[in-house]
C-alpha cells in the first residue's frame, strides 16, 4: 500500500500536465481567434496583428506551450484575454458554487440510492423493487433540461416555494441538486441493489445469520459493505462528470459554475481562461480519486495493489 | 418463472424497437421530413399520434426513424466502450503496478478533459459523421467500464478460487475470462444502461455541435434537444421521444437481468 | 466503518433538509428596483471595451456621450448641446455646463479628450480603435468647447460620437469592473460577470433623477427559465430575448404587458461568390425566389419579423423602398436555374439539379430555419446540406471564407457606411467583412464617394444607387427585419422601445403600483 500510494502521488503531476498539455494543443488548434473576440468585427487587420504580436498569439505553438509552462510553474496562469481579469481569480470565484452544487447533488444521490437500493434489494422481487426500477430508469432516461424545468414549474410555479433559478440561500441549492443528483441516484440504486443481491446468499453473510446477529445487523454491517466498492469507483467517477459536466443544470438554474465559465472560455477561444478551469477541475478530480483509491482500500481490507 | 417472463418482455420491447427502426420507411404513416409549416406543433391527434413538430413533421414518423439513428450509435458505443473497458480494466486490475497506473492516470486525463472541446476538435478535423460520433463518444466511454472493472477485479483477486485456479496453472486470460467476468457482469450492465442513455442524449448534443447526424434527418437526442423550448407549449415534442429512450433501457434492463439468471445458474 | 458512514449520512441528510424552513425565501431584489432578465451576459461595461449588444445598453443608462441617438436612429444632442462640422474634416463640439460624474467632478472637455485618447492608445486594446482610425487629434480649445480634426473627410464620424465619457484618469480596469464613473442616471452598483449588473438611481442626475429606484440585469441564459421567472414575478422586464412561441403562453398564463414594434436588425443569406455555381447571378436570384420567407416569417417567427429588401431599414434615413424585390416563387426560380445552364436532371425527381452547404449556428430557431430552406430549396431542386456549428468555428470559417451559403444577421446598422465594409473589393478578410468577395467597380466607386461626401441629399442619392445595385446582384439575400418584443410587468409606465433594443428609456421608467415584494 504505502508503495503504491508513494507511486500514486508520483505520478499526480504528470497526470496534470497530462491534461493540460492536451487542452493546450486542442484549443490552440481548433478554428476560432481570441483576437476577433477582443477587438470585435471592426477592428482593422493590422490592428489584429499587433495585439497578437503583443499576446504572442502569432508564435508557433510549442513557444506558445512553453511559455505557458514558465507561467505554470510559477503558478501564474495570466490574465483572461476577454474578461481581463486574472485568470485565477476568476475560476476562484467560481469555485464554491461549484463544489456547493456538486456535493449537494451528491449528497441527494447517496441519500436517495441508499434508501431504494436497500429497499429494493431487501424486498426483492416485490413491488417496492419494481418501484425501485421504474425510477432508476426514468432517472437514467430524463435528461437534465427536462427534469429541471419540470422541477421549477412544480416546486416554483404550482407550489410556489422555491426560488426559480440564481444561487443564494440553501433554497436555491434544492433544485439544482436534484436535478443533477437523479441521473447519478438511479445509477447508484441499481449498483446497490445488485451487489447486496450478489452477496446476500453467500456463507459468510449466512454465518454471520448463524451467529445470531440480526437481519438489518447482517444487511447493514456485512452485505452493505460489499456494495460500496463499486459505488465508490462510481462516485469518483461521478465526481469528475458532476464538477465540469454540470454545464446544462448550471445554464437552467442560472447557478454560477465552472462548467458553464470553461464552456464560455472555450466559445470565446479565451485559451488562458480555459487553462484555469481545466487546472482547477482536474486537481479536484485526481485528489477525489486518489482519495477514493484509498478508502476503496479501506473499504475492502483484501486488496492488494501490484505485485 | 417471473424472471423469464421479464425476460421475454424485455425481448419483446427490444425486437420491438429493433423492428421498429428496421420497417421504419413501412411503419411510419408519414414522410419523417415532410414539412408543413401550417401545422406546426399539432398535439397528438387521429392524423399523427404523436403530433408534429415546430415544422409540422409527423413525430410518429421521426421517431420511427430516429430509432434508426438512436439505436445504432447508442449500441456500437455501449458495445465498443465495454470491450474496451473491460480489456484495459482487467488489466489493469490483474496486473496491477505501472500497467495499472499507466491506465489510470489515461482516464485520468480523459475525464478532466472537457467534452466540448473534444466536440468541437472533432467537428473541425474530421466533420459531420456518425462514426465520429461514435468514436468521440468511445473516446471517453471507456473508462467508466474501466475502472468498474478494475475495482471488481482488485477485490475478486484476493478470493479464494482465484488463487485455487492459479494454482491449477490457469493462464491469467484464462482466469479473468472464466472466473472474473461472470462475476462483474452486473456492474457492467448497469453500467451499459446509463452509457445507453447518455450516448442517445448526447448524441443530440453533438448533432448541435455539427458532429453528429445533421438536420433533417432525426435522431431521439436531437428531438429532444430540438422540442426543449417548447416544453411550456408542446410537452409532446419531447415527450415521445423521451419514452421512445425510456423503453429501450427498459428493455435492455430487463433481458441483461435474464441474462445474468441464467448464467448464474449454469455457473453453480 | 458501516455505523460510521451511516452517522455521516444521517448528519449531511440532517445538514441538508432541516435548514431550508428557514430559508425558503430571500427577497433578491432591493425594493423598487426594476428586474430585467437577459439571454447572455454583458461583457465588459467600460465604454471603450462595450462592444456587445448588452453592455452597450447597460453602458448607455451609466455613460452619457456627446450624441445619442433617438428612438428614429436621428442623432440627438447629449454632453453636447450643439455640435458644427467646421469644414469637412474638423467638428467642433459644444459641451453642456453643469454635468457631473458620479463622484462629483464637473465634466469637462477634458474628460473627452481623456475618453478619446485612450481609446486611440493601442496599449488600451479598445475594440473602437478601428473606427476611429481617422481621428487626427482632439483638441481642448475651453473648458466646454472641443475639436476633432479627422485625416480626411469621412462622414460617419458623428457616428463614434456615441462612445460613452469617462473621467480623467480612469484607467482601463482590468479585472472586476466595479468603480466605474459616468455621468448618466444610473450609477454601477455591483457587476458579477455572467451573473448580474446592478444599477443604482443618481439622485443628481442632471436630467432630473430616475424614478425607478434601481435596475436589475440578471443573465438567465434557458429560454424557458427566463419565461417561468417571470411568471413568477421575479423578472420585470424581457426584450427580444423570448421565443416567439412562448408570447400565446405568456398572454394566457401571465398578466403581462406586451409590445411589437419593428426593429432594424437585418436577417439575410450570405453568399460566396467565388463559388463556381453561386457566381452566377441568376441562381442567387432564383434561391431569392425559392426561399418562401413570408411562411417562416408567419410560422417560425410568429410574425415578428417583417421581409426585408434590403440591410436599411425603412425607418432609416438612406432607405431605398424602390429595389428590385423576390416574392415567393418557385417556378420563377427554376426558369432562373434553366437559364443559368443548371437544368433539373429528372425533373420533379429526388436527383437535384446541384448541392449546396449552408452553415449556421447551433441556435435552435436558427437551425430550424436552416430546415425550412432546405426544404424550399429542395421543391425547386437545389439539395441543401444544412451543418450547425459552435459559434467560434462557425465564424472562422465564414471569415476564411470556406462556405456556400450561411445565416446571419446585421444588429444596430446605423451609418450606410457599413456598405463599404460589407460590399467593396478593399473589404475582403482580413480587411473588412466582405466574406462572399464580392467585386464591382461601380459599387466600389460609389462606395468611396458615399463616405467623403457630407451633404446629406448626395450620400442619401448615392446610397440610394448602391441598394438598387445590391437588390440585383444579391451577394446577400435579403431574408427580413426582426421585430422587438417587450414584455413586461403591467405596472410599468414610460417604457419607450427603440428600434435597435436601446433601453435608454428605462431612465424615464416607473411602476404605476408599489411593486410587491417578491
Amino acid at each position: 500500500m504505502k508503495r503504491y500510494l508513494s507511486q500514486r502521488l508520483l505520478l499526480f503531476f504528470p497526470s496534470l500536465l497530462g491534461v493540460l498539455t492536451l487542452v493546450f494543443f486542442f484549443i490552440h488548434l481548433v478554428p476560432g481567434d481570441p483576437v476577433e473576440v477582443m477587438l470585435g468585427e471592426s477592428a482593422s487587420a493590422s490592428h489584429k496583428e499587433a495585439l497578437r504580436r503583443e499576446l504572442g498569439l502569432n508564435e508557433p505553438v510549442w513557444m506558445q506551450y512553453l511559455g505557458f509552462l514558465k507561467g505554470l510553474a510559477v503558478g501564474d496562469l495570466g490574465r483572461s484575454l476577454y474578461h481581463q481579469g486574472k485568470v485565477m481569480d476568476l475560476v476562484l470565484a467560481r469555485f464554491p458554487a461549484t463544489l456547493e452544487l456538486t456535493l449537494a447533488a451528491m449528497a441527494v444521490a447517496i441519500l436517495c440510492a441508499f434508501s431504494l437500493g436497500i429497499l429494493a434489494a431487501w424486498k426483492h422481487r416485490t413491488w417496492v423493487d419494481r418501484c425501485a426500477l421504474f425510477f432508476s430508469l426514468l432517472g437514467l432516461a430524463m435528461p437534465n433540461f427536462w427534469l429541471g424545468p419540470l422541477l421549477i414549474i412544480a416546486f416554483s410555479i404550482e407550489f410556489g416555494f422555491l426560488p426559480v433559478s440564481g444561487r443564494g440561500g440553501l433554497s436555491h441549492l434544492i433544485l439544482p441538486a436534484l436535478t443533477l443528483g437523479t441521473a447519478m441516484a438511479a445509477l447508484l440504486t441499481r449498483m446497490i441493489r445488485s451487489s447486496l443481491l450478489d452477496v446476500i446468499h453467500e456463507d459468510y453473510i449466512q454465518s454471520a445469520r448463524a451467529k445470531g446477529l440480526s437481519e438489518l445487523a447482517v444487511w447493514l454491517k456485512h452485505a452493505l459493505r460489499n456494495s460500496l466498492l463499486p459505488v465508490t469507483t462510481i462516485l469518483g467517477l461521478q465526481f469528475g462528470s458532476l464538477l465540469a459536466g454540470a454545464v446544462i443544470t448550471e445554464t437552467i438554474f442560472t447557478w454560477p459554475g465552472i462548467g458553464r465559465l470553461t464552456i464560455q472560455a472555450i466559445q470565446t477561444r479565451d485559451y488562458p481562461l480555459v487553462q484555469g478551469c481545466v487546472l482547477v477541475i482536474a486537481v479536484c478530480y485526481l485528489v477525489v480519486n486518489l482519495f477514493i483509491d484509498i478508502l476503496c482500500r479501506v473499504i475492502d481490507p483484501r486488496i492488494s495493489y501490484g505485485r | 418463472m417471473e424472471g423469464k417472463s421479464l425476460f421475454a418482455t424485455g425481448l419483446i420491447i427490444l425486437l420491438l424497437l429493433a423492428g421498429a427502426a428496421a420497417f421504419a420507411p413501412l411503419l411510419a404513416p408519414h414522410n419523417p421530413t415532410e414539412q408543413n409549416l401550417e401545422k406546426d406543433l399539432f398535439p397528438p391527434s387521429r392524423a399523427h399520434l404523436f403530433g408534429t413538430d415546430k415544422l409540422g413533421r409527423d413525430i410518429l414518423g421521426r421517431v420511427l426513424y430516429g430509432a434508426r439513428i438512436s439505436l445504432l450509435v447508442g449500441l456500437s458505443t455501449v458495445a465498443i466502450s465495454c470491450f474496451l473497458g473491460v480489456v484495459l480494466g482487467s488489466l489493469s486490475g490483474y496486473f496491477g503496478g505501472w500497467t495499472d497506473h499507466l491506465i489510470m492516470r489515461l482516464i485520468d486525463v480523459l475525464l478532466a478533459f472537457p467534452g466540448i472541446l473534444l466536440a468541437i476538435a472533432f467537428t473541425a478535423v474530421l466533420g459531420p459523421s456518425l462514426r465520429h460520433v461514435v468514436l468521440a463518444l468511445c473516446l471517453i466511454g471507456w473508462t467508466g467500464y474501466a475502472r468498474l472493472v478494475r475495482g471488481e477485479i482488485l477485490a475478486l483477486r484476493e478470493r479464494e478460487f482465484v488463487h485455487a485456479a492459479e494454482a491449477l496453472g490457469g493462464t491469467p486470460a484464462r482466469i479473468v475470462c472464466r472466473h472474473m467476468v461472470p462475476n462483474l457482469l452486473q456492474p457492467l450492465l448497469i453500467q451499459a444502461t446509463f452509457g445507453m442513455a447518455g450516448a442517445i442524449l448526447a448524441e443530440g448534443s453533438l448533432s448541435f455541435l455539427g458532429l453528429g447526424v445533421q438536420p433533417p434527418t432525426p435522431s431521439w437526442g436531437a428531438m429532444l434537444s430540438e422540442g426543449r423550448q417548447f416544453l411550456l407549449v408542446a410537452p409532446h415534442l419531447t415527450a415521445f421521444p423521451g419514452l421512445a429512450i425510456m423503453l429501450t433501457i427498459l428493455g435492455l434492463n430487463l433481458v441483461g437481468d435474464g441474462l445474468r439468471d441464467r448464467l448464474e445458474k449454469r455457473g453453480k | 466503518m458501516v455505523k460510521k458512514s451511516k452517522q455521516y449520512i444521517l448528519r449531511a441528510f440532517v445538514c441538508l433538509w432541516i435548514p431550508l424552513a428557514g430559508c425558503l425565501s430571500q427577497p433578491q431584489t432591493p425594493p423598487g428596483y426594476l428586474v430585467v432578465g437577459l439571454e447572455s451576459s454583458p461583457g465588459r461595461l467600460d465604454p471603450r471595451y462595450a462592444t456587445d449588444a448588452n453592455s452597450v445598453r447597460i453602458g448607455a443608462l451609466v455613460f452619457n456621450s456627446l450624441v445619442r441617438a433617438d428612438e428614429n436612429s436621428r442623432l440627438q444632442p447629449d454632453l453636447a448641446e450643439r455640435w458644427e462640422a467646421v469644414d469637412e474634416r474638423t467638428y467642433l463640439f459644444h459641451l453642456r455646463n453643469g454635468v457631473t460624474f458620479h463622484n462629483g467632478k464637473p465634466l469637462t472637455a477634458a474628460d473627452v479628450k481623456y475618453t478619446y485618447d485612450s481609446v486611440l492608445d493601442p496599449a488600451t486594446r479598445s475594440p473602437k480603435r478601428g473606427p476611429l482610425q481617422t481621428v487626427e487629434a482632439v483638441e481642448i480649445l475651453g473648458r466646454y468647447l472641443i475639436r476633432f480634426r479627422l485625416t480626411a473627410p469621412h462622414a460617419p464620424f458623428l457616428e463614434n460620437a456615441t462612445l460613452g465619457i469617462v473621467p480623467v484618469g480612469s484607467p482601463p480596469v482590468r479585472g472586476l469592473e466595479v468603480n466605474l464613473i459616468g455621468s448618466g442616471p444610473f450609477t454601477l452598483e455591483e457587476h458579477v460577470p455572467g451573473e448580474k449588473v446592478v444599477l443604482k438611481s443618481n439622485p443628481v442626475y442632471w436630467e432630473g433623477p430616475p424614478q425607478i429606484a434601481g435596475i436589475v440585469f440578471r443573465v438567465i441564459p434557458d429560454a424557458i427559465v427566463r419565461v417561468l421567472e417571470f411568471k413568477k414575478g421575479t423578472v420585470d422586464f424581457v426584450q427580444n430575448d423570448i421565443e416567439p412561441d412562448m408570447l400565446p403562453w405568456l398572454e394566457s398564463h401571465t398578466d403581462a404587458a406586451v409590445k411589437i414594434d419593428q426593429g432594424t436588425t437585418f436577417q439575410y443569406i450570405g453568399t460566396n461568390l467565388d463559388h463556381p455555381v453561386l457566381r452566377l447571378r441568376e441562381v442567387r436570384q432564383a434561391i431569392a425566389h425559392a426561399v418562401d420567407r413570408e411562411a417562416v416569417i408567419r410560422h417560425l417567427l410568429k410574425g415578428l419579423g417583417t421581409g426585408a429588401t434590403g440591410l436599411l431599414s425603412p425607418a432609416h434615413w438612406a432607405y431605398e423602398p424602390r429595389v428590385p424585390q423576390y416574392r415567393f416563387d418557385p417556378e420563377q426560380a427554376k426558369r432562373l436555374l434553366d437559364q443559368a445552364g443548371f437544368p433539373d436532371p429528372d425533373g420533379d425527381g429526388p436527383l437535384p439539379r446541384f448541392t449546396l452547404s449552408y452553415k449556421t449556428t447551433t441556435l435552435d430557431l436558427r437551425r430550424r430555419i436552416a430546415e425550412a430552406f432546405k426544404e424550399h430549396l429542395r421543391r425547386v431542386g437545389i439539395e441543401l446540406e444544412v451543418r450547425t456549428y459552435e459559434w467560434g468555428t462557425f465564424y472562422e470559417d465564414i471569415k476564411k471564407g470556406n462556405f456556400h451559403l450561411y445565416s446571419l444577421a446585421w444588429v444596430g446598422v446605423t451609418d450606410p457606411d457599413i456598405y463599404y465594409n460589407l460590399f467593396h473589393s478593399d473589404s475582403f478578410p482580413p480587411n473588412g467583412d466582405n466574406r462572399g468577395r464580392y467585386r464591382n467597380r461601380e459599387t466600389d466607386a460609389l462606395l468611396e464617394r458615399g463616405r467623403r461626401s457630407l451633404v446629406s441629399a448626395e450620400r442619401k442619392r448615392i446610397y440610394s444607387q448602391v441598394q438598387h445595385i445590391l437588390a440585383r446582384d444579391l451577394p446577400y439575400i435579403p431574408l427580413w427585419w426582426t421585430k422587438n418584443v417587450v414584455v413586461m410587468n403591467p405596472t410599468i409606465r414610460g417604457f419607450i422601445p427603440y428600434p435597435d433594443g436601446e433601453l435608454i428609456s428605462l431612465k424615464k421608467a416607473s411602476f404605476s403600483a408599489a411593486k410587491p415584494p417578491v
